[in-house]
């Protein structure tokens, strides 16, 4: 009774890292893509109703696969900003796979005698075959994946996009030169008449599947730390994220969803070519998930109708002349409207919306993310209690030379700060400050010295793992995750100390916006911040990983008198309420007397000074350092 | 030993168009981060403009100016009309522009000339070949060697003696800091696209005397191997473009010969494995140009 108990609350506790908030990450992405799949569904049967026949029949039921096709493909690209030419090759893997075993025997020794592996004698219901293709295609995208994740595969990142090319080369390649086993390029694989997909049923079940698949995946922890990484690939580094694991994930269900879209369009076909899986389809797909917004599934669905709107549409003008809803166009427009308008209109709508719509018609939108934000209403919480005084530690950086080149930025530097004290850094420009913090944070290697918090030696550790270990800072020139919203910023550091430290609650997200004075902008984009509160948002971003030692760089930059005396405050309240060390640089020497207990000044990579505020204020190698004179080469250095 | 150096001599030539493409692709690459998909469609523009012109009469000699000349004009209103409306814009964002001018121009050699390749005269010499004592060598491949040679030293040239050569070369390096330094961004990009366009077309001429046609789909296959090329290369570096072209000239040749039977045909496909291994192992490429990122 007691293990059955003991086994149920850790699965809800691991429930409930992958979906924080059970309304808003489970219940609302049901309801919106129930809402989402009506609509889409309900528009696609209303344009069949007014324009009978076969033939609009069939663009419809196109168009409903192309929807699971794109969703599939959204999965990976909108969630994690990696681009990807190759889902459509994955499609080609997963269409001949299930051709192979769907096809009936005696088609198979009509068109590929030789296949291999007695692939002639399989014969498999759809749905089986469907299994299979999906259970193949996973196995080359967990190859694939890895291969990305060795690469580093980040948004944006040009040896992602090349492997996937590769991928989508490497399917068509096989699937015209290995005539036995795909029936080459000209003859390709037939069902036979009246063996083709006959009813939409298994199509919407699938459709609905996968929209509600897709919204979920973006709501859960792992979705949700891929955005992170999506924003800015090195601040979710620095905050303890990897994105490898949750790119990997994103990938495999992302080429699910895409198998099965790819099982339908063959079977309902009825046929199967190379060029069916090719650059043309890579074109109209990816054109469809652009135009509505490839961050999401309202985007994904919308670009797909709109798409289809506008292919049908230009291919009727395009063959049948340009009279459109019986109103004649008078006029020599011959040349626009000819056969071969729908590719150029698709190349067109590529080009048009990067120059000047990058991210879609929808941009971030989301259903589900609108009607929560719609119907739930939230109070602003209670204030964060201050943090039981955790154990002490120390985080030590001793010894510490970097050397760029030839230039010496750091010159056996040691600086230690306790997590029960706040501790600034100061100098010169160009004194070292923030590669020491680089160095700490892993993002830079030192040629000598170590790091290490307590126990634990952390020199040059990956980034992540500094972080989890408990060292999380911001930057000095701004990085947050722009298109997130102010409280989701939080809610992934959050998550990141829940899922690898143990710590931080849910209730507590909100108890450190509201701290950081950015209740009433909670649900504003960060990009859309203004300055001042970008720098609030990053301090409690960092706040609320939770962390041993919170390592801030420059937070008062660019803020004026007011405004850092405030942060002051707000730093101070920040550390308590996590119980964390302080290690922060800042120019503002008010700021600095205000905040710390101690200083440390270096100059030319070197430690010079070390102190209380006024002490080192007072020091004569530090006013040397500051004034610039010749004096910081002897006079105060020990 | 007499096939392997056979295969070394074909591969040279085979390597020297695509470096010639791939050299395009990195100088462009340099000046503004774009990885750019459209480059192809320069042999499919002026693939079309030498059909024109041997319709009217012309000879190759008058033709393969010409295919230099519509290249570079072709890639400067590319410029000017679509990648200088992204500069700066995210990789995602200037890639996919790249990627849908590709699909345009060839949609609209489709829309209005129609699917059906275009045939031209080959140059009568281009199956002639010398024996060179044990070897078979082909004409065809010494004038591209030879011609790819000079068009290198006058690149090389181009960037070591004059100041667009010295602006460039900064600009690739550190595009930011270039500007910084005063280097006049706009023009330094209008002439990488200049410069990217004319070696494009000089590998064009090449390309279409082999092809002897044009259709709109022929510019597929030199934009993947020039930017796979430049890519093995490691983007951004001129000279790891020029060993690029001829490591994937080298390899395609080779692996053509080696692979048994049936895997011969997959020989395109094998290339890929290689690249994608490639990457996995050194996502850098083979000179690897460090772009760190400053924090």
């Amino acid at each position: 009774m007691s293990s059955a108990g003991g086994w149920a609350r850790k699965r809800r506790r691991e429930a409930g890292l992958l979906f924080s908030d059970p309304r808003r990450d489970v219940a609302f992405p049901l309801a919106g893509g129930v809402v989402l799949f009506a609509a889409f569904v309900g528009s696609g049967l209303l344009y069949t109703a007014v324009v009978e026949g076969a033939a609009a029949e069939k663009l419809i039921t196109a168009m409903f696969i192309d929807a699971v096709m794109v969703i599939g493909i959204q999965i990976y690209v909108g969630n994690t900003g990696v681009f990807s030419f190759g889902h459509v090759g994955f499609g080609a893997v997963a269409g001949y796979a299930f051709a192979l075993f769907a096809i009936a025997p005696d088609d198979k020794l009509t068109r590929i005698p030789d296949a291999p592996w007695g692939l002639v004698d399989v014969h498999l219901s759809p749905a089986a075959a469907t299994a299979v293709a999906v259970g193949v295609t996973l196995v080359v995208a967990l190859v694939v994946g890895i291969g990305l994740g060795r690469s580093g595969a980040r948004s944006g990142s040009v040896a992602a996009t090349v492997i996937t090319l590769a991928l989508l080369f490497f399917t068509h390649e096989v699937a015209t030169s290995w005539n036995d086993l795909t029936g080459g390029e000209r003859a390709g694989l037939t069902f036979g008449i009246g063996d083709t997909l006959q009813t939409r049923t298994p199509i919407y079940i699938v459709l609905l599947a996968s929209i509600i698949a897709a919204l979920l995946f973006a709501r859960s922890s792992v979705g949700r730390l891929s955005h992170a990484a999506r924003e800015d690939n090195l601040a979710a580094r620095a905050m303890g994220i990897d994105p490898v694991v949750q790119q990997t994930l994103a990938l495999l269900l992302s080429v699910a969803v895409v198998s099965v879209a790819a099982s339908l369009r063959v079977y309902e076909i009825g046929s199967l070519l190379p060029e069916f899986f090719f650059f043309n389809y890579t074109l109209l797909t990816l054109v469809m998930l652009i135009v509505g917004g490839r961050n999401g599934v309202t985007g994904a669905l919308l670009g797909v109708a709109v798409i289809t709107a506008v292919r049908e549409s230009a291919r009727r003008m395009g063959s049948d002349g340009y009279e459109v809803f019986g109103i004649g166009l008078d006029g020599n427009l011959d040349w626009v409207f000819r056969e071969g308008l729908p590719t150029v209109l698709l190349g067109l709508a590529m080009v048009g919306f990067m120059i000047w719509r990058p991210n879609g018609v929808l941009g971030d939108w989301e259903i589900d993310a609108w009607l929560s934000r719609r119907l739930v209403r939230r109070r602003p919480p209670a204030p964060a209690a201050e943090a039981p005084v955790p154990e002490a530690v120390d985080l030590r950086a001793g010894g510490v030379s970097v050397e760029f080149g030839g230039f010496r930025a750091l010159d056996d530097a040691t600086v230690e700060v306790s997590n029960r004290e706040i501790v600034g850094l100061i100098g010169p420009n160009g004194a070292g400050k923030t590669t020491l913090v680089n160095v700490m944070t892993g993002i830079v290697k030192p040629t000598a010295g170590e790091v290490s918090l307590g126990e634990l030696p952390l020199t040059a550790a990956p980034s992540h793992e500094i972080a989890r270990a408990g060292l999380v800072r911001t930057f000095q020139n701004l990085r947050l995750f722009t298109s997130l919203t102010v409280r989701e910023n939080v809610e992934v550091a959050a998550l990141v100390a829940a899922v690898y430290r143990n710590g931080g609650d849910r209730a507590s997200i909100d108890a450190i916006v509201a701290g950081a004075g950015l209740w009433d902008q909670r649900d504003r984009r960060a990009g859309q911040l203004d300055y001042g509160n970008s720098r609030r948002l990053e301090l409690a971003r960092a706040a609320a990983a939770a962390p041993a030692f919170l390592l801030l760089d420059e937070p008062t930059s660019g803020m004026s008198d007011a405004e850092s005396l405030a942060m002051v405050d707000s730093v101070r309240r920040m550390a308590a309420a996590v119980g964390a060390g302080v290690l922060v640089i800042d120019h503002d020497l008010n700021f600095i007397t205000g905040i710390c207990d101690r200083v440390y000044c270096l100059d030319q990579g070197r430690v010079i000074a070390l102190g209380t505020p006024n002490e080192v204020q007072a020091d004569a190698a530090v006013q040397a350092a500051y004034l610039g004179s010749a004096a910081s080469n002897g006079a105060g250095t020990p | 030993m007499t096939d392997l150096v056979q295969n070394v001599i074909d591969g040279l030539g085979r390597g020297s168009i695509y470096a010639l493409l791939a050299l395009g692709v990195a100088v462009v690459f340099g000046v503004m981060h774009l990885l750019n998909f459209a480059h192809g469609e320069l042999i499919t523009v002026s693939g079309y403009a030498a059909y024109a012109a041997f319709s009217n009469g012309w000879s190759w000699y008058l033709v393969a100016p010409l295919i230099v000349v519509v290249s570079v004009v072709a890639n400067v209103v590319i410029e000017r009309i679509a990648f200088s409306r992204v500069r700066g814009s995210s990789e995602f964002t200037q890639l996919l522009t790249s990627f849908g001018i590709h699909f345009l121009v060839s949609a609209i050699f489709l829309m209005y000339i129609g699917a059906r390749v275009q045939t031209f005269a080959e140059p009568s010499w281009i199956a002639d070949t010398y024996s060179l004592g044990p070897l078979r060598v082909e004409v065809f491949d010494t004038v591209v060697i030879i011609v790819t040679i000079v068009t290198l030293a006058l690149t090389a040239a181009v960037l070591q003696r004059t100041m667009f050569g010295l602006a460039l070369r900064a600009a690739a390096d550190d595009f930011d800091a270039a500007r910084l330094m005063g280097v006049n961004s706009d023009r330094v990009i209008r002439g990488a696209f200049a410069l990217s366009g004319a070696l494009a077309g000089i590998a064009g001429i090449f390309w279409l005397m082999r092809a002897g046609h044009t259709s709109p789909s022929s510019g597929i296959s030199p934009m993947l191997s020039g930017v796979l090329a430049a890519l093995i290369g490691g983007l951004g570096s001129l000279r790891g473009a020029v060993i690029g072209g001829l490591a994937l000239g080298m390899a395609e040749v080779m692996l053509r010969t080696w692979l048994p039977g049936t895997a011969a045909a997959l020989t395109q496909g094998v290339v890929f494995t290689l690249i994608a291994l490639l990457f996995i192992f050194r996502p850098g490429g083979i000179v690897n140009v460090a772009h760190a990122e400053r924090v």
